[in-house]
């Protein structure tokens, strides 16, 4: 769910002059009770403007040793007017992002792509039910997927099972940003895949099993300039429950009201919460040595209807993903661990968190995420 | 401390005595080093230009895919796809003409969105409209941000917006002749519909060889995949003759500088032998005067090696324009690198300047070492009339001439002309050593004739030049080479252009040819869109039309063209000139719709084809496995247009495996009878909204031979060069001997002659230099042509020239030569007739 942030950036990036232009067929907005099916609502959905899949995840090897990763495919709509027919044709443009966690080493990668469709260089192809970017892509097998990364310094190759139905987040099917209509999103998570595969680095290859989590969301109309950022975070526990919560902010610390998450229980049913059933609370930051941006690695979180009470610290304060240019975002992505009490139980988990808007985006001082797209 | 006083002495302070001579004599090796620099400099920025522009901007490659008429598309997303981590940068590339100003600049198409080049970034004011239309334009266009351009690409014309400028990199001036766009943009521009001109991977690290199979293994037969730079490096493998030709046509100058040291030296020596004698009989060794004498040409060297140099990286400004000029229109676009003046040339130039100068003084020098000292002094200041060896000589010229024969029956040396020009500088020598003896006999035999004929001014002048013969031969000699360059090279261009218009008008049959307007180029052509052939075709009175394409392709690691055309229509029409495989109209019918192909002369020279070869060519894959096609020749025919060579074959073949239908060139024949004006009118109004060039017949023979002229420019401008050095030569050396023959003429004055007469004798005494210079340089020039045209053409280019006199520019020439030696002779004329006889005798 950072979502927001970086395709409003790659707007900037890309087609700030467009948005003037005559007759383009307008795109579709995310609106209550929107009927979902699958496998179809797994893959693209061209008439919105963004879209996005969005792997995470926790894996370690037989001998203990823990990693995380994240993989992100997006997808953002530039034009939809009739073009003179080329392969080289913007209407869309992909961006993706790698990282892997070597929590023992202490190290963090990340990678960051940019492509249009091109000659088959990146896409959505229902058909195949293949998601790619270059060499990093998901290839959808029924209920099975196999995803895969390369890079020139690791690579990743992993099966995931998922264990669980799609969770559709929100009332009604719609996942509510903002005020007014179309300020939403359709938001889809498989909360439990069982994940199995290898993972090469620096010439070692590890065979790491464990679980991930997979949010997929479209929709077209990008929250309002008042938000700066948010703090988003899936948790999976060890009483196979799940949790997903996410809390958007103005400026640092004063929260929104349309800040939700999502329980889901072991039997995959999902709750809806608003925000008023839960709490978010920073505890000690963690201070960029690149960007001296001020993230809150460790956070208190309380869901008093369910009696969840718990402390989310992160065993590597740096899985922080710096931009490398004038047009994406920085910002902190990463495993976390998860401990405190659940209606009076003790329970445990692991699961990611993201946090935006703490570091300015290089090419937009003073700017926050939502810096104007043009429209 | 003592030794560099006795240099100081005896070294330079006879070169501070005779500064006109010194300067002379320095001037001589200038010039001779400036052309040989400049022409290497020239040489260098031309095959520098290959370098891809881009390598500045979008950094270093190691692995380049290409395919004849371009990379499909899918293959850039197979390539993408691949479980390797190999950074990727598809191209798109061509060539537009800037409508109005008619500039040239390459359009290179990057993908801005995987990943814009820093100085795009950076130059971007915003990202917004370089789908649309905006470019960035190199710094050497002097567009401006925001300007419009109007572009002229194959036959169309677009309007595109210039976004930003691309910083100029001062290491990189002739790069900046560019338009750098989106890779969309540029597709659109260029008609591209679903390939790229290249795609550039940069690979991990680790053995780039292993990355090349492994790669390999995931293409189709017909894409080339290459460590990057090949093509670079083909190109400049191609160039390697032409450059190699060049380079020792400017060592001709230097050739012509050290007949002049040598003269300077030799004169030098005489006037000092009473020096040498007392230095000799103070106890100087032999070893002294030898190296004082080296010394002070090793010196005159150095001056004239760094006013060379200097000279030099000026001249290379106009000769990078006369060599690009010539490679663009033989063999490649290009624009020529930067000039590049670094201590490797420096080096260069001071080596080959003192080197020059010191191995012409060695004759002198040693037998000014071998004078005995009580033989000097006692002879006083007299003149010394060095003993010249007519008859060994003679004997000599004729081994060497024999020697020179026998080399030009050799092969090439891996493509070079070795043994051509070995042939030729044996000549050279032939002729300078036959020289004396030739004077001596025309003089013998003519100095009576002149007498009575003449008067006693002409009398004398021939008798005092055949009698300081030595002297005499040097400057003959030096002139004369000179000249036999100017008179072979002549003859050699001359035989070539007659040959290429009685090739044309074999060749070039069709009434009207239509090519679009955007560039063309011997590797680049502008297409005409698809349809437009049809159009023309039915124009009422257009009997037929001859449609052509060519693709530049590698063929064994050396550039090429494939070309096709309408074998039908050329059966009928063509009379192109086969070399070997029958008459053009049975060869052409035998080419239809066959995977057959014929191949150009220099083509089957370079590759070793014959009638009845095989040929792979790379431009599709066989059904079965992944193999490319192969291809029979069945003819070789004579081509002047590409020195590169051209594989020829029949339109409906090569659409089988490259399936573009668009055309390069249109040739239309019209019926006999027909009116050509009405239908040049039709022809108009069918081209109409295509930016295209439509040339008659003569017109474009007209532009052929222009080109032709064009690209041997830089030879006649060398050849200037070495006149002018020797034309030079000979007034320095008739002042000198004006001079040095003070006495001599101060006794004709006594004797009665007067101050008309003494002017006279010494115009004579040019007058009669020249005669016998232009004489052997005929006869040199003669034979020089004969090796320039059957050894060294046939073997570093591999086309057959026919013969010919070209009997106007040569007689121009020579006059112009003659004339300029007379002229030469004028100052030192006035000099010596203004001489005080009285003053003279008082010296002795």
């Amino acid at each position: 769910m950072k979502h927001y942030l970086i395709p409003t950036v790659l707007l900037l990036y890309t087609f700030a002059a467009a948005a003037p232009a005559q007759n383009i067929p307008q795109y579709e907005a995310a609106l209550p009770g929107y009927h979902y099916r699958f496998p179809r609502d797994n893959f693209n959905h061209p008439d919105y403007q963004t879209e996005w899949w969005y792997y995470t995840g926790n894996l370690w090897t037989p001998e203990g040793r823990r990693f995380g990763f994240e993989l992100t495919f997006f997808r953002e709509a530039v034009s939809r007017a009739p073009h003179p027919d080329s392969v080289w044709n913007v209407n869309d443009v992909y961006m993706a992002h790698l990282a892997l966690s070597d929590i023992q080493g202490q190290r963090f990668y990340d990678r960051q792509r940019l492509n249009r469709a091109g000659p088959g260089v990146a896409g959505i192809d229902k058909h195949g039910g293949k998601i790619w970017n270059g060499n990093w892509q998901v290839v959808w097998y029924g209920d099975h997927q196999e995803l895969q990364a390369v890079t020139g310094r690791f690579s990743l190759r992993f099966v995931l099972n998922s264990m669980k139905p799609p969770v559709i987040h929100g009332i009604n099917g719609l996942s509510q940003k903002a005020v007014g209509r179309g300020q939403a999103s359709h938001y889809i998570s498989l909360t439990r895949l069982a994940a199995q595969g290898t993972i090469q680095l620096a010439g070692n290859s590890f065979a790491v099993t464990g679980s991930a989590w997979m949010d997929h969301e479209f929709f077209t109309e990008k929250p309002g300039a008042s938000k700066s950022g948010w703090d988003w975070t899936c948790m999976q526990f060890d009483d196979n429950t799940e949790l997903m919560l996410y809390r958007l902010h103005q400026n640092a610390g004063s929260e929104d009201r349309y800040s939700s998450g999502t329980y889901v229980d072991a039997e995959g049913d999902a709750q809806h919460l608003t925000a008023r059933d839960f709490r978010m609370q920073p505890g000690s930051a963690w201070t960029s040595p690149k960007t001296n941006a001020q993230y809150p690695v460790t956070w208190h979180i309380r869901v008093p209807s369910l009696g969840i009470d718990l402390t989310e610290a992160t065993p590597l304060k740096n899985q922080e993903l710096v931009s490398r240019n004038r047009f994406t975002p920085t910002y902190w992505e990463g495993a976390i661990d998860l401990a405190g009490t659940k209606a009076g139980q003790s329970i445990h988990g692991v699961g990611y968190l993201e946090m935006t808007g703490y570091a300015p985006t290089p090419g937009a001082p003073g700017k926050g995420p939502d810096a104007p797209g043009g429209e | 401390m003592a030794s560099i006083r006795v240099f100081c002495r005896i070294y330079l302070r006879p070169l501070a005595r005779q500064p006109l001579r010194t300067a002379l004599a320095a001037f001589a090796v200038a010039l001779g080093v400036a052309v040989v620099l400049a022409i290497d400099l020239a040489g260098r920025a031309a095959a520098g230009s290959f370098h891809s522009s881009l390598q500045t901007l979008v950094g270093n490659a190691d692995l380049e895919v290409t395919a004849a008429g371009g990379v499909p598309g899918a293959v850039l997303g197979r390539l993408a796809t691949l479980p390797y981590p190999l950074k990727l940068d598809p191209r798109i590339e061509g060539s537009a003409i800037i409508a109005g100003a008619g500039e040239n600049v390459t359009v290179i198409g990057l993908d801005f969105i995987a990943h814009a080049p820093d100085a795009v970034q950076k130059a971007a004011r915003s990202f917004s409209s370089w789908d649309a239309n905006g470019v960035w334009a190199g710094a050497k266009l002097g567009l401006k941000p925001g300007e419009s351009v109007n572009l002229v690409v194959n036959d169309r014309e677009t309007t595109v917006t210039v976004e930003g400028i691309l910083p100029s990199d001062s290491a990189h001036v002739g790069e900046d002749r560019i338009l750098v766009m989106d890779i969309g943009l540029a597709a659109r521009l260029l008609g591209r519909e679903n390939t790229v001109s290249r795609i550039m991977i940069h690979t991990p690290a680790g053995s780039v060889n292993r990355w090349e199979q492994r790669l390999r293994r995931v293409l189709p037969a017909h894409v080339t995949l290459q460590p990057a730079g090949t093509r670079t490096r083909e190109n400049q493998r191609m160039l390697r003759a032409f450059r190699w030709n060049l380079r020792l046509l400017s060592y001709i100058s230097l050739i012509v500088g050290a007949f002049l040291i040598y003269n300077t030296v030799s004169v030098s020596v005489v006037r000092r032998r009473p020096e040498i004698g007392i230095l000799r009989a103070l106890g100087a060794t032999r070893t002294i005067i030898l190296s004082s004498f080296l010394g002070e040409s090793a010196f005159v060297g150095l001056l004239g090696s760094l006013a060379g140099i200097a000279l030099g990286r000026v001249l290379a400004i106009g000769a990078v324009r006369l060599v690009g000029s010539t490679v663009n229109s033989l063999y490649i676009s290009s624009q020529p690198g930067p000039i590049v003046l670094g201590p490797a040339e420096i080096v260069l130039g001071l080596f080959i300047g003192i080197g020059v100068s010191v191995v012409s003084a060695l004759s002198p020098a040693r037998e000014a070492a071998r004078v005995p000292p009580v033989e000097a002094m006692a002879r006083g200041r007299r003149e010394y009339e060095a003993r010249v060896k007519k008859k060994r000589d003679l004997l000599i010229a004729v081994v060497l001439g024999v020697g020179a024969w026998a080399a030009s029956r050799m092969p090439a040396v891996s493509g070079r002309p070795v043994f051509g020009y070995i042939s030729a500088l044996l000549l050279v020598g032939a002729c300078a050593l036959a020289i004396p003896a030739m004077t001596a006999a025309i003089v013998s035999v003519s100095s009576r004739w002149l007498l009575r004929s003449l008067g006693p001014e002409s009398f004398l002048a021939s008798r005092s030049l055949a009698a300081s013969l030595r002297r005499t031969s040097v400057l003959v000699a030096a002139l004369a080479t000179a000249i036999g360059m100017l008179v072979s090279v002549g003859v050699m261009v001359g035989s070539f252009r007659k040959t290429v218009l009685i090739w044309m008008g074999q060749e070039l049959r069709a009434d009207f040819y239509i090519q679009a307007a955007g560039t063309s180029s011997p590797d680049q052509f502008g297409t005409l869109s698809p349809g437009l052939s049809q159009k023309i075709a039915a124009i009422p009175g257009v009997a037929a039309v001859g449609i052509f394409r060519g693709y530049p392709i590698s063929y064994q690691g050396l550039p090429a063209l494939l070309a096709s055309v309408n074998v039908g229509v050329s059966a009928r029409y063509s009379h192109m000139p086969f070399l070997a495989g029958g008459r053009s109209s049975t060869v052409f019918s035998k080419l239809r719709g066959k995977d057959r192909v014929i191949v150009s002369e220099p083509f089957a020279n370079k590759h070793h084809v014959k009638v009845g070869d095989t040929i792979t060519l790379p431009i599709g894959e066989t059904p079965s496995g992944k193999l490319q096609p192969k291809f029979r020749v069945i003819g070789i025919y004579y081509d002047y247009a590409r020195e590169s060579g051209t594989v020829m074959m029949d339109r409906a073949t090569l659409l089988k495996y490259l399936p573009d239908p668009s055309a390069d060139s249109i040739a239309v024949y019209v019926l006999p009878g027909a009116p050509g004006n009405a239908v040049r009118s039709a022809i108009d109004r069918a081209c109409a909204g295509h930016q295209v060039l439509i040339s008659s017949n003569r017109n474009l023979r007209a532009n052929a031979i222009r080109i032709f002229d064009r690209t041997f420019a830089i030879t006649y401008a060398l050849e200037a060069v070495a006149v002018a050095v020797a034309v030079m030569g000979i007034a320095g050396a008739l002042l000198t001997l004006v001079i040095d023959r003070r006495r001599e003429l101060a006794l004709l004055r006594f004797l009665g002659a007067s101050k008309q007469q003494i002017r006279s004798l010494i115009l004579y005494e040019a007058g009669l230099l020249g005669l016998f210079s232009n004489l052997a340089g005929i006869v040199l020039g003669m034979a020089l042509s004969l090796v320039l045209i059957f050894v060294i053409n046939k073997q570093s280019f591999g086309w057959t020239i026919q013969f010919h006199w070209p009997v106007a520019i040569l007689t121009g020439a020579i006059c112009l030569v003659y004339g300029s030696t007379l002229a030469a002779g004028i100052r030192p004329a006035l000099i010596a007739a203004r001489l005080n006889p009285i003053e003279v005798i008082h010296e002795e």
